[in-house]
């Protein structure tokens, strides 16, 4: 972690960045965001399993874009979302410097983009093997249990959008939800709202997400949510042969391979 | 406040004979906003139109719903009528009870009950519309056309000749394509080459004609009236202003031994070559894939005899462009491959061979000169077996249609073998004789009759050489299946016509759909047969299905109709029901994000972007924007917007929830 203070000190100090985002220590024992703006600070910025917060969330919002050029510390589900930005044309390579993490919380440096694709190609964004044998169970229920299930599973939800606004894919200016000419989706937290909501993210999120599970994290429920993306990476995989984020434009759901399964036209 | 008029059709008793259309008109009569609603016999009759027109001005109508058959019929109809009166005609709705309603239901209840909701809903969707105005687009008026057989060169010469510009891109070193190739035609038996030949020199000298051969379609973008087409020059190695044909180049080549493609592997060629004596341009090519140069690195044969000195070995593939408003796609067909027949021996006994190979052995161009010699031994056969439907008509093989030229040359096939074999003998198997045509059921009766071909109706199980004879069984079906062994010195293969290898990847670099066998698909199978589903781009010939000289030349000159039909007007009027992507106030300037998902999901490439500038000139935001030329309105898009930033306008989200929420809370 010392070097990745190092580099953001120095690269605060030049004025190559004018705000680093990290993680550090929050008030009650967890880490949160950081935005160091002062070369002085750098030594507030930790780095350890907890930090699972996707930071790469805040490189779309206003409030952060307009302190100026960025830096982001980014362990494995940053650089995922980075490159998934950049593939929807969110960032641009010349507007951000990334300083990679590893697992052990050592710097990373990456020339580019690029660097950062080839470095993923080591990890594959699989769902792991217990998740997975809970979303075997969820798909293994008959049409009657599965809708008993996501009723019950959703409706504590009372609509905070924490989800969204924790999620780095969740960029929009306008969501959906808030589109009210017409309202396609209910503004109300009961039963079929919710449904409407969760099903209409996890379409929206189809072969954009990346698996960083920052929309459980934060909700306040403890809604398991990421289920339906998890459900919806384990199709992309096994139908489509997704292997995870690229730069290449376009996404699973916009584009078509030749060698792409058509089974499920019948 | 919307004013609605409802006017419901009784389509003679089409739609009345099973709704009560009276019932229909009161009911709607009573919805919020319809201010007039009535019904009538024949909506679309001139006094039908006046019962519309007269409504839009006595009740100050801001929105026509008519209840009665298709938009596709008569959506125009009625658009029209109100813009006659007044009223922008994408504020005119029509509802399909025939169809939707009395064609496919019972007199009941329900049904004048269904029809009532569908008014409902158009009602709700017409408070919606927004007045629009067709979309204007330029035209470039320069035609591609694709292929130099008889199709391409009959097209080019219609479109030329109506003082448009034709480039013609053939991907052989000579145009003339299939028909070339013929001995003589059906049902007249005049020789295929003498009629062909004068029409390719006139390509050739056409000035409006630019001919590039030797070359392919490497991308096509753009849309109708506005294409951009990059075209493959493949390498020649000889430089055409300089050549003068004289033939001493492909006289000296050393490489003699290569199967000529002309002759259907009959007879052979050189490296560098003009594939016929009669070929446009009569300049050769090298083929590097067997010149000992390119291969082995040394010869240069050419070179040294050739006086002008255009031999150029550094030549390389080059990539032109061209702006063209209208493509004609005419690549043709293939026929079926050596390994298809294996119970025929089709590439095992070299006296098997197709039936254009026959047409070589048989043209006075070919190989032999015209006379039937059997290619294994020279000899003139002395008993030679045609079998039809060689391949075709055949689901266990993949081909379930018929060739539909098979059994017309076929019969040309063996009266030519009579005419020229006095003594010989010929045996046609067939399954149906389908000479469907003008003369040409005379003709195959002529075959019969008069040149004395013994047709049997039955398939060949197998072929076999035994003893220097080909032994082909068969059986005659009208026999009753009695079981026929021919001892032969030569089977003909009427082989199955298939479409072109590559077809699958052009008509993907069109944007144009094919079918199962991958020929190119028509935009309708009656009505539109040399359009395709793109608009701007055409079909002719076989490239469409197998199909004959005179049919192949009606279709040419039906697309070149077309594309001068097109050329003939100043602009081209659209349908403005497009999408577009929606634009707000600064500083959002628009709620789309800019993500381009939809560039890439759009089958038309229809997504560009739009950059928004400050006064700078600094880039703000970049939008997603449509182009109106290019798109087709199909909606995907529309789907695919996280942020419902796109709609299609005439169906918009609004339209679309009104409509469905009409029914919901009804």
């Amino acid at each position: 972690m010392d070097n990745v203070k190092k580099r953001a000190a120095e690269l605060l100090k030049s004025e190559a960045v004018k705000v680093v985002i990290g993680y550090t220590m929050g008030t009650n024992g967890k880490p949160r965001a950081a935005f160091i703006q002062n070369a002085e600070d750098v030594d507030s910025l930790i780095f350890n399993a907890q930090c699972v917060q996707n930071l790469a969330v805040y490189l779309s919002k206003a409030e952060i874009k307009q302190l100026g050029k960025p830096a982001i510390v980014a362990p494995l589900n940053v650089l995922r979302a980075i490159i998934q930005l950049a593939s929807e044309m969110q960032i641009q390579e010349n507007e951000l410097i990334v300083l990679g993490v590893s697992p052990d919380g050592e710097l990373i440096d990456f020339q580019n983009f690029s660097a950062i694709e080839k470095y993923l190609e080591d990890f594959n964004m699989e769902v792991d093997a217990k998740e997975k044998e809970t979303l075997e169970k969820i798909s293994s229920m008959s049409l009657e249990e599965r809708w008993k299930f996501w009723n019950e599973e959703l409706a504590e939800c009372f609509k905070c959008y924490a989800c969204r606004a924790a999620c780095p894919m969740c960029y929009c200016h306008k969501c959906a939800v808030e589109q009210n000419k017409p309202q396609w989706i209910p503004v109300a937290a009961h039963r079929l709202g919710n449904l409407e909501w969760h099903i209409m993210r996890a379409m929206h999120l189809a072969g954009r997400c990346v698996n960083c599970d920052a929309c459980h994290e934060a909700c306040p429920k403890g809604i398991n949510l990421n289920f339906l993306t998890k459900l919806m990476l384990n199709d992309a995989q096994e139908e489509f042969g997704y292997t995870g984020v690229t730069l290449k434009e376009g996404n699973l759901l916009s584009t078509f391979k030749t060698n792409d399964q058509e089974n499920f036209i019948q | 406040m919307s004013r609605i008029g409802v006017f419901v059709c009784h389509c003679g008793e089409n739609i009345s004979a099973t709704v009560d259309v009276e019932k229909v008109a009161q009911a709607a009569a009573g919805f919020d906003d319809v201010v007039h609603s009535v019904d009538y016999k024949y909506m679309c009759s001139d006094p039908g139109q006046t019962l519309i027109k007269q409504a839009i001005k006595e009740h100050n109508l801001t929105g026509v719903v008519v209840a009665a058959c298709s938009p596709r019929m008569h959506e125009p109809t009625f658009r029209k009528a109100c813009a006659e009166a007044g009223l922008n005609g994408y504020m005119c709705e029509m509802t399909n009870l025939r169809e939707h309603c009395s064609w496919v239901h019972d007199r009941t209840e329900e049904t004048t009950e269904k029809a009532i909701d569908l008014v409902r809903m158009l009602v709700e969707k017409v408070k919606n519309n927004k007045p629009l105005e067709p979309i204007l687009v330029p035209i470039t008026k320069t035609a591609l056309v694709i292929g130099g057989g008889i199709a391409g060169i009959q097209t080019s010469l219609d479109i030329a000749n109506c003082g448009h510009k034709v480039i013609l891109v053939e991907k052989e070193p000579s145009i003339g394509g299939h028909m070339s190739q013929l001995s003589e035609t059906f049902p007249t038996l005049d020789c295929s080459q003498c009629i062909l030949t004068p029409r390719m020199v006139e390509v050739a000298q056409h000035p409006n004609i630019e001919l590039i051969t030797y070359a392919e379609l490497d991308s096509l973008e753009g849309y109708i009236g506005n294409f951009k087409a990059k075209i493959r020059k493949k390498a020649k190695s000889v430089d055409h202003s300089v050549c003068t044909g004289c033939g001493d180049c492909w006289g000296k080549c050393p490489s003699k031994k290569i199967p000529s493609e002309f002759n259907a592997g009959l007879g052979s060629r050189t490296a560098i070559y003009v594939p016929f004596p009669q070929a446009v341009p009569n300049k050769p090519v090298i083929d590097k894939s067997n010149c000992n140069y390119y291969q082995k690195g040394k010869c240069k044969i050419c070179e040294k005899f050739c006086k002008p000195g255009a031999i150029r070995f550094d030549q390389e593939d080059e990539i032109v462009e061209a702006e063209v408003g209208a493509v004609v796609v005419t690549t043709g067909f293939d026929v079926v491959k050596p390994e298809f027949f294996p119970e025929y021996g089709y590439g095992k006994y070299k006296d098997v061979i197709t039936g254009l190979q026959f047409e070589r052995l048989a043209s006075a161009s070919g190989p032999t000169l015209g006379e039937i010699r059997r290619p294994s031994d020279e000899k003139v056969p002395e008993k030679v077996v045609f079998i039809a439907c060689a391949g075709s008509r055949d689901p266990a093989k993949g081909i379930n249609y018929c060739s539909k030229i098979c059994c017309m040359y076929t019969a040309k096939h063996a009266m030519l073998y009579q005419h020229k074999v006095h003594t010989g003998k010929s045996f046609v198997f067939y399954m149906d004789i389908r000479a469907a045509g003008k003369n040409y059921d005379e003709f195959v009766r002529r075959a019969i009759e008069e040149d004395k071909v013994n047709y049997i109706r039955g398939r060949v199980s197998t072929v076999y050489e035994k003893d220097g004879k080909l032994i082909v069984k068969g059986a005659d079906t009208l026999m009753n299946g009695e079981p026929i062994e021919i001892e032969a010195d030569m089977v003909v293969l009427a082989s199955a016509g298939i479409s072109n290898p590559g077809s699958e990847e052009l008509a993907q670099k069109l944007h144009v759909s094919y079918d199962r066998y991958k020929f190119f698909a028509e935009a309708h199978p009656k009505l539109k047969p040399v359009e395709t589903n793109t608009a701007g781009i055409f079909l002719a010939g076989a490239c469409q299905a197998p199909k004959d000289i005179p049919e192949t030349v009606g279709m040419a000159s039906g697309a070149a109709s077309k594309v001068a039909a097109l050329f003939s007007q100043p602009e081209l009027k659209r349908e403005p029901l497009i999408a577009v992507v929606n634009r707000q106030m600064p500083p959002v300037f628009s709620s789309c994000v800019g993500c381009f998902l939809c560039e890439t999901a759009c089958p038309y490439n229809a997504i560009g972007r739009e950059e928004i500038k400050d006064r700078n000139g600094n880039v703000i935001k970049t939008l997603a924007r449509v182009n109106e030329g290019l798109c087709q309105g199909c909606g995907t898009c529309v789907a695919f917007c996280r942020t419902k930033s796109i709609d299609i306008q005439g169906f918009s989200n609004e339209q679309m929830y009104s409509e469905v929420m009409a029914l919901l809370n009804d």
